[in-house]
């Protein structure tokens, strides 16, 4: 977000900083110009649905997590969790700030990237912002953030759903250490490690039910495209994490609306692939 | 193994009493998911078993070919473990089965010989109420995608379930003799050969035994994998893992293919 070209020249980070965020508070709407990273059939895709995209827009939030956190201790590591959703939910509301500010109804094609690092954890989001073609700009808590490709948003529109935000949780949980009597008593057999398969159960269930919930507080119906990141952390090798996010989506139609694909041979290499025209 | 182990954990339930309150996650993609409404199922819940296992030694002969029935054990065992507790998470879903299925064995810095095997899938249920249970009674699984389970559905066959066979096989090291004997020539390896032949036959058998159980008439989608895992050269597991199917429904209409040139690639 900020100017990197003059890096030689001693930079003032604060002002840099609060140029950006007064930038975001700026209406600019009815902008000549537009950009975004939507491919041409995508674009097509959206115009087919009667949206456009409206500009590239991105929210990043680096949040601390406290000093040695991850080594010892039992249960949940609720610092490092609570970092996680407070980053996640920071980066959102900045990619809603923007997204309106552009004059977006909703941020389409988001490319998620978070990283768990030992002291601190790092989401950034970037999409392109869309709208029904030529509609006044909405609030900013009105705006859906989804990480569906423009194609996969106007397919779900079509189908008679709508996208309503993204859903996240994790969970960081400590693996108990094994005795060591109990380690070299195992090591020719075959044998379950419980104690490293219920951290992963635990952190995957407070993960997905952390998701869900912000599933329900969207009044979603469900969550599609559900990712998940799991395993013990690199730096910690006690700690294990589980990730989960996806897209919530509703039925904005009275029902579910039949699409009737036609099979197709395409005279590509192998691929499973949509006849456009029955989408039209 | 302990026996809350193998129980659903507490928050587990908690979690899936959510669910069935009528919100759903899954992992499918929006064609997926579109694909799957489209034959009259609902997704009801995104499901996982996992268990983190810790595989025995065995002791394997340089020179001899071998099946090492410990370490085969081991990975059905902890394979075994993951697939039946997601099943569990989707018969406690009340779903008729699961598609998509995942199953994945990681690697940590646990230990060598420490790994997580991992089951992953969407539960889905059927809209119209009729049970789609297979003959054992349970959730049919599959790690067909969506489109591939459309398809499928399309040509009146019905997944059952997922099916494997594996074998973990010691291949005989070569005596200098030998090695020195074909040098320079043109010459097949027999030992190689008939390990490898041997080993394949085995987890191919094993998995077609396994759909015989469920009563299918077929598997299909079978992929053979062949992984060194943590054992070094020589030992090789040979996983086969394929969807086993049964006709259910004689009344087909197959839509003609269309032919299309794709502008994108």
């Amino acid at each position: 977000m900020t100017d990197s070209t003059n890096s030689d020249s001693p930079f003032d980070l604060k002002s840099e900083v609060r140029r950006a965020v007064a930038s975001l508070e700026q209406k600019t709407t009815g902008s000549a110009s537009s950009t975004s990273d939507l491919s041409i059939d995508e674009e097509l895709n959206l115009h087919s649905i009667g949206w456009e995209q409206v500009e590239l827009v991105g929210g990043v939030s680096v949040f601390s997590v406290p000093a040695g956190l991850w080594n010892w201790g039992q249960g949940e590591i609720l610092g490092a969790s609570s970092a996680h959703a407070q980053a996640f939910s920071h980066a959102i509301s900045r990619i809603h700030k923007e997204a309106a500010s552009a004059g977006g109804h909703g941020v389409v094609g988001v490319r998620i990237e978070r990283s768990v690092h030992p002291s601190h954890v790092e989401v950034s989001l970037l999409g392109t912002a869309v709208r029904p073609i030529g509609a006044p700009p909405v609030k900013p808590e009105e705006v859906f953030v989804s990480d569906l490709s423009a194609r996969d948003f106007a397919l779900l529109m079509v189908a008679g759903w709508e996208p309503l935000g993204l859903a996240c949780g994790a969970s960081f949980v400590y693996a108990p250490r094994r005795q060591m009597s109990a380690v070299l008593q195992q090591s020719s057999q075959n044998i379950e490690l419980t104690n490293f398969t219920e951290a992963m159960y635990a952190s995957r269930e407070s993960a997905m039910e952390r998701m869900q919930r912000m599933a329900i507080a969207l009044k979603g119906t469900g969550v599609v495209q559900v990712n998940v990141v799991e395993g013990p952390m690199p730096f910690a090798t006690h700690a294990v994490g589980f990730a989960a996010w996806g897209t919530v989506v509703r039925l904005v139609k009275e029902s579910h609306q039949l699409l009737h694909p036609q099979m197709v041979v395409s005279m590509n290499d192998a691929v499973v692939a949509f006849d456009a025209e029955a989408l039209a | 193994m302990s026996e809350e182990a193998s129980e659903l954990a507490q928050t587990t339930e908690h979690r899936l009493e959510e669910l069935e309150k009528g919100l759903f996650t899954s992992d499918l993609s929006v064609n997926e998911f579109l694909l799957i409404k489209e034959v009259g199922f609902h997704p009801v819940g995104f499901v996982m078993g996992s268990s983190i296992y810790h595989t025995g030694i065995q002791t394997r002969k340089w020179g001899q070919s071998q099946e090492l029935t410990k370490l085969t054990e081991a990975m059905y065992n902890a394979r075994e473990l993951a697939m039946t507790r997601m099943e569990e998470e989707a018969a406690e879903l009340g779903a008729d089965g699961v598609v998509g299925v995942r199953l994945d064995v990681n690697y940590y810095e646990w230990g060598k010989d420490a790994a997580e095997f991992i089951a992953v899938g969407t539960a889905v249920k059927a809209e119209d109420g009729v049970s789609r249970l297979n003959k054992l009674g349970k959730p049919f699984t599959s790690d067909l995608s969506g489109q591939d389970f459309w398809t499928l559905l399309q040509t009146g066959y019905m997944p059952q379930g997922l099916v494997m066979g594996t074998c973990v096989y010691h291949i005989a090291h070569r005596g200098i003799g030998q090695t020195l004997g074909t040098t320079g020539q043109n010459v097949e390896l027999p030992n190689f050969t008939q390990a490898l032949y041997e080993a394949r036959e085995l987890a191919m058998t094993r998995m077609q035994d396994e759909a015989t159980q469920l009563g299918a008439t077929g598997i299909v989608g079978v992929r053979l994998e062949e992984k060194t895992h943590q054992w070094g050269s020589h030992t090789i597991e040979f996983l086969s893992l394929g969807t086993a199917v049964s006709k259910t429904s004689d009344d087909v209409t197959l839509a003609k293919p269309i032919t299309i040139i794709s502008l994108d690639n």
